[in-house]
């Protein structure tokens, strides 16, 4: 087949495929908070082709109107920069369409199998297709074998499979879902989503990092004297208390979230941008976290749950208090872990990494603290002449990049001063930042894993994160251990001071 | 009586502006401001124009396109005048102090200065960075002087569809592409999500395997948008070549601003403006997004990110030229 002769790709933004999404789980939470006011903005912003259709799948009878008007009524409430333009919407509606039925019962697949087989004809998508499950974690599987039984892993064009976290609750359960899922589908068609790598800020920590040549030659353990990433909520568990207790803050965030930033901030430079090659260097860097002895555990981690407090003139309760949460749960709503990564550019650095609910306020960044200047050739005058250089990539909220370094107080005398030189993405682009499920939908669509997880970055996550597990499960724990509302367990503070650190205050 | 304008003193006024203002910075937040600049940008304008709108596209660029801006106002009476004054626009990050400013250099011209100022101006460019001229003033574009100052840049903007008549405004670019300026036409720029969202259509294999089969391209315009659909047939008749087809371009008053149309055997693709959106229709499936005019930031945005060959435009600017004056 040639190539698209109308191709101009200086100015062109990316090519698009025609292609089908079906939505398991349509009726869910994410179709309607997410995924489809993604898809409508795809839609709005002139990035989806013409035939582009969704297939909605869930238990309740619909009628493909009565889905259109649910998702209508979805991107009204929860598109939070986009409005709704009627003839926009009128023309995506078209391509919407819904088939009920139970995730076990074979007749599904063979009504989505129709289903798919009238809009390729109808709508020219050209066979490709993406399957996105939007169910609980124990349906993967389910999903997955239905579609191989009716033959819809193949067609004629292309096939991919979209799966949310948790991929696995440990190492082997993580590597019993790959097994069903490679009954059906092969490893590169398989997208697991993390949406922290489809941040705007995330994917420049790229850019940032491989299209600039000044900073390279500073990012190792000469020059590095640790990093911080920090990812704080100020929430409680708002009403997932059931499901959090059985998970925890180091599963639910660290083991993918966090080590994929960690992985991508240290990661060697890939030897292109395609989606393997960059993948490959991040699994290296995972592959490469020392692991820890259980001694080395209870030194390099700190768990934490948090107790009631009163915020703001307003009673919080403690995670124990929580709707749905065991008296005595012994859940981690917080994690600090010390990581070290075992290679000649960071040998010796501490990552550390921290997590939790009901911390001060929403945030999540990292920090590279550099070595302090070898001499102060200044003299001692205490207070912030000896601040070390910091340069922090802020994930949320607030996009962007700040640099602090030291500059001399004007007037007499030589007093210095650390300054920050800022950048940030909502303000010094006009233009706004997609979310990070439209370039993680878009990237699907087009084929580009680079920011999906795979499975080897999975298993390398779960072989670091295990060990912490088991030694966490075995320990009774004196919870809560730090008021809603605070920065944490004391411990953490410990952990950092016992190497002459000290958590930033983000 | 001639009034002098001297380089060096801008340059000095400039220096004196940022001291200036990183005292201001320093009393205001306790920091200083960040001077940013990736190109010097000459804008070349009326003084009638709406500096107002002008300075709020600037505004605009800066914070993507950090420049040196290099304002001309002409007038076209009056004898051998250049005057200047500098200014900075600043952004703010961060909260409500300034952080990051661009200077600006506004310069006053009579048309009978004109011949002065590629003196003036290129002592007043950034080092070691492109220079690219933004023409607004289309009627400098017959004045011989323009060469001399379009010389000075490494890029020239324009507008062909603010220039009367549309062909020979073609064959004026198309000449000026010839002799080596490297050019960016505003008209050519509005049609790029046009262009995309047909090359979109294209993307689909079916439709692909179809292209040969397309017989007709038919093009009609109404109102400024002559230039602009010259363009887009050039460009359809160059990219469709194989197939033998021809282009044709028609004014019409009763439909929208741009109507393009391509019809093979069992292939109809449509593509119109219709208010703020962009209606595709391919044989029965019409696919509607939001298109709404593209604003002068948009369009001089996309053009000062290319700042080197473009070999698409080139090519297109060349066949629009021919093909505008073989249907005469």
């Amino acid at each position: 087949m040639p190539d698209n002769p109308f191709q101009d790709p200086l100015r062109f933004e990316r090519r698009v495929p025609e292609c089908v999404i079906v939505i398991f789980g349509a009726n869910g939470d994410l179709t309607k908070r997410k995924l489809m006011p993604a898809l409508y903005r795809l839609a709005y912003d002139r990035r989806l082709a013409a035939g582009f259709a969704v297939v909605g799948i869930s238990r309740t009878p619909l009628t493909d109107d009565a889905f259109r008007e649910k998702m209508l009524e979805a991107v009204k409430e929860f598109s939070e920069d986009t409005k709704l333009d009627e003839d926009v919407w009128r023309a995506f509606a078209a391509g919407l369409f819904y088939v009920a039925g139970d995730l076990a019962d074979d007749a599904l697949y063979q009504r989505l199998a129709q289903k798919m087989g009238e809009i390729e004809s109808s709508r020219h998508t050209g066979g490709n297709a993406l399957f996105y499950l939007s169910i609980q974690p124990s349906q993967y599987a389910a999903a997955a074998l239905g579609l191989g039984k009716a033959g819809l892993n193949q067609g004629k064009g292309w096939r991919r499979l979209i799966v949310e976290k948790p991929f696995g609750h440990n190492l082997a359960s993580a590597r019993e879902l790959a097994d069903r899922l490679h009954e059906v589908f092969q490893e590169s068609e398989i997208y697991r989503i993390d949406h922290y790598l489809g941040k705007e800020t995330v994917q420049n920590i790229l850019a940032f990092r491989f299209g600039n040549g000044i900073f390279e030659p500073l990012w190792n353990r000469r020059y590095v004297n640790h990093v911080q990433i920090t990812a704080a909520e100020s929430i409680g568990v708002e009403g997932r208390g059931a499901y959090y207790q059985e998970v925890g803050a180091l599963a639910d965030m660290i083991q993918n979230h966090l080590l994929q930033v960690m992985a991508t901030i240290a990661m060697e430079p890939s030897a292109s941008f395609r989606a393997d090659a960059v993948r490959d260097e991040r699994s290296k860097l995972l592959r490469s976290i020392k692991p820890m002895s259980d001694d080395q555990i209870r030194c390099n981690t700190v768990a934490g749950q948090y107790g009631p407090a009163r915020i703001g003139g307003t009673d919080v309760p403690g995670f124990r208090q929580e709707p749905g949460v065991k008296a005595d749960a012994q859940t981690d709503t917080y994690a600090a872990v010390t990581f070290f990564v075992e290679n000649w550019r960071w040998a010796g650095i501490p990552f550390y990494v921290r997590t939790g609910k009901r911390l001060p306020k929403r945030v999540t960044e990292i920090a590279i603290q550099f070595n302090q200047a070898p001499l102060a050739i200044f003299g001692d005058n205490g207070g912030d002449d000896h601040a070390p250089n910091l340069l922090i990539v802020r994930i949320q909220p607030d996009e962007g990049i700040s640099l602090k370094f030291l500059s001399k107080r004007p007037g007499a005398g030589m007093h210095l001063r650390p300054v920050s030189m800022d950048f940030n993405y909502g303000s010094s682009f006009g233009e706004r930042s997609p979310s990070a499920y439209e370039t993680l939908l878009l990237d699907a669509i087009i084929g580009d894993a680079t920011l999906y997880t795979r499975q080897d970055m999975v298993e390398a996550s779960w072989v670091a994160i295990e060990p912490i597990q088991r030694v966490w499960r075995s320990t009774k724990w004196e919870f809560p251990n730090y008021p809603a509302g605070s920065w944490g367990p004391a411990a953490a503070d410990e952990m950092l001071a016992r190497r002459g650190h000290a958590w930033r205050k983000p | 009586m001639s009034a002098v304008l001297s380089p060096d003193r801008i340059l000095k006024e400039l220096t004196e502006l940022w001291v200036s203002m990183g005292r201001e910075g320093h009393d205001e937040s306790g920091a200083g401001v960040l001077r940013a600049c990736s190109m010097t940008l000459v804008v070349l304008t009326e003084e009638a124009d709406d500096i107002q709108r002008l300075g709020e596209t600037l505004a605009a660029l800066m914070p993507e396109h950090p420049a040196r801006a290099i304002i001309i106002r002409l007038h076209p009476e009056g004898g051998r005048d250049l005057s200047g004054r500098v200014y900075a626009q600043c952004w703010m990050p961060f909260g409500q102090r300034r952080q990051i400013c661009c200077e600006q250099i506004e310069i006053t011209a009579s048309d009978a200065a004109l011949s002065d100022l590629p003196a003036v101006v290129l002592p007043l460019a950034a080092a070691d960075l492109p220079t690219v001229l933004w023409c607004r003033a289309p009627r400098v574009l017959a004045m011989s002087e323009f060469r001399a100052i379009a010389s000075m840049a490494g890029k020239v903007v324009l507008d062909s569809s603010a220039l009367p008549d549309a062909k020979a405004a073609l064959k004026r670019l198309s000449d000026a592409a010839g002799r080596g300026v490297l050019l960016g036409d505003l008209a050519w720029t509005r049609l790029t999500r046009w262009r995309e969202m047909l090359s979109q259509v294209f993307e689909n294999r079916e439709r692909l395997a179809q292209l040969p089969a397309i017989g007709r391209v038919r093009v009609t315009f109404s109102g400024s948008y002559e230039t602009a659909a010259w363009y887009v047939a050039a460009w359809l008749a160059d990219t469709l070549q194989s197939a033998g087809v021809k282009a044709s371009v028609a004014a019409s008053a009763g439909e929208g601003p741009l109507r393009i149309e391509l019809e093979g055997s069992g292939l109809r693709v449509a593509l119109e403006r219709q208010d703020g959106r962009l209606v595709v229709t391919v044989n029965e499936i019409s696919q509607c997004t939001s298109l709404p005019p593209p604003s002068e930031y948009l369009v001089m945005r996309e053009e000062l990110g290319i700042v080197r060959t473009d070999p698409v435009f080139e090519r297109t600017l060349a066949s629009a030229a021919r093909l505008a004056y073989a249907t005469d």
